[in-house]
């Protein structure tokens, strides 16, 4: 195998690996916040935007893997 | 429903779009593979400066806010006391960034309190410099107007420019014998030589700020920096004590060193500070510019549009986190270590 072919498994390895945990976290997360707005709907404006914030800081796990592949991909 | 959406302008439009299909199919108009680069491009140079595309669209940003707060705050009265109330009712620009700027300090107040006057001005910048860079990246001729150039490394991608058409070919095999026989320093004389066969490679004037690493990187530090000296501004040099922590040891050897290690993980946790920080950023704007650019590649029409609109609200979502994280952290930074109170 090619170095260029290692590469391309690198790069896929490294965003789809990345991107697990992220994808758990925000499934809690929403999960959550939805169980919240059904409990208390008046509250569906603060929850949500505690939810993004909190997504956005899951998504950034993911960024960095993404970071990763990009380098890997384009360097 | 769908007899709303049925008028003649609709129609137009729709018979407009197959059209632009069509004609693009048969004159063979291909869009050319997305060139990708990591690294902002030099465009031009400034004495010993060498400036790079996004350094230069940074300036144009900056331009273009100064201009925004002039514009802004033109007419309100130098003299507010005795100032008619008919001087002081905005309208226009001004109306609006009142509103905005307005908004934007309540929901500091509401984090910072009485730090508000000390913290807005810096978080305020922060937010409307990378809101403003973010969206830069988004305008139509971002990152598609440039010079064109020979390929800078063997193998990659090319354009055979004809009139105004541009057609995607790959020139990896008249440029790899290039490559092979001269020694990497002069491959762009070999490309000089070589015009007509080793294709061209589009490097953009303009290039969003936020995809450079450079600007992140420089925000974060200049971010996490102010957060030191905040915290010095409110704790004096007691701030300072966090970073190198001995009181454990009054208590005992093993506090002790409990101490210290915690000390030495909370240093090290401001220089991952800068990493969160400037990957975040960086690498949000810069996947968008390229999932923009790959859909556009895939799919020429339209398919790209709910992106563009995803594209728009992660600018203002990244915005409002790097400007939310820095003014968390400076409240933080002036809340002093827990443990003194508790003791």
């Amino acid at each position: 195998m090619d170095a260029e072919g290692l590469k391309a498994i690198g790069t896929a390895l490294s965003i789809g690996l990345g991107a697990i945990g992220p994808g758990i976290g925000i499934g809690i997360l929403g999960s959550k916040a939805m169980e919240a707005i059904g409990r208390n709907p008046e509250a569906a404006g603060d929850v949500r935007t505690n939810m993004v914030l909190g997504m956005v800081f899951a998504e950034a796990i993911a960024i960095y893997a993404l970071v990763v592949a990009l380098i890997i991909k384009f360097v | 429903m769908l007899k709303k959406l049925l008028t003649v302008r609709n129609l137009v439009i729709l018979l407009l779009a197959v059209g632009l299909f069509v004609v693009s199919d048969l004159l063979g108009l291909k869009v050319p593979s997305p060139v990708i680069s990591l690294a902002a491009e030099p465009i031009f140079h400034l004495g010993p400066l060498t400036i790079s595309n996004s350094l230069f669209t940074a300036w144009i940003v900056m331009i273009l806010l100064i201009l925004l707060a002039y514009f802004a705050t033109r007419r309100i009265p130098k003299n507010l006391a005795q100032a008619s109330n008919r001087e002081l009712v905005p309208s226009g620009v001004q109306n609006v960034m009142e509103m905005v700027v307005e908004t934007l300090y309540n929901f500091i107040k509401g984090i910072a309190g009485h730090w508000t006057p000390k913290f807005f001005p810096v978080v305020a910048t922060i937010f409307f410099f990378v809101l403003a860079s973010n969206w830069f990246g988004l305008l139509p001729g971002v990152g598609s107007i440039g010079i064109l150039e020979h390929p800078h490394k063997a193998g990659e991608v090319g354009f055979i420019a004809r009139g105004a058409i541009l057609t995607g070919i790959r020139a990896d095999a008249e440029h790899k014998t290039d490559g092979e026989k001269q020694p990497v320093k002069d491959e762009k004389a070999a490309g000089d030589q070589k015009k007509e066969s080793a294709g061209y490679i589009v490097v953009p004037l303009f290039r969003a700020p936020s995809t450079d690493l450079n600007f992140t990187l420089a925000l974060a530090v200049m971010a996490v920096g102010l957060t030191q000296y905040f915290g010095a501004l409110a704790l004096r040099g007691s701030y300072f004590k966090k970073f190198f922590d001995l009181s454990g040891f009054k208590r005992g050897a093993f506090d002790g060193v409990v101490g210290l290690f915690v000390s030495v993980l909370e240093l090290v946790s401001e220089f991952a500070k800068i990493l969160s920080f400037s990957f975040r950023l960086f690498g949000n704007i810069f996947a968008g510019e390229v999932l923009l650019g790959v859909m556009a590649f895939l799919i020429p029409y339209f398919a790209s549009l709910p992106f563009y609109g995803l594209e728009v609200f992660i600018g203002f979502i990244q915005a409002v986190v790097f400007m939310m994280l820095a003014l968390v952290f400076f409240v933080m930074a002036t809340l002093g270590h827990g443990d003194e109170e508790h003791h």
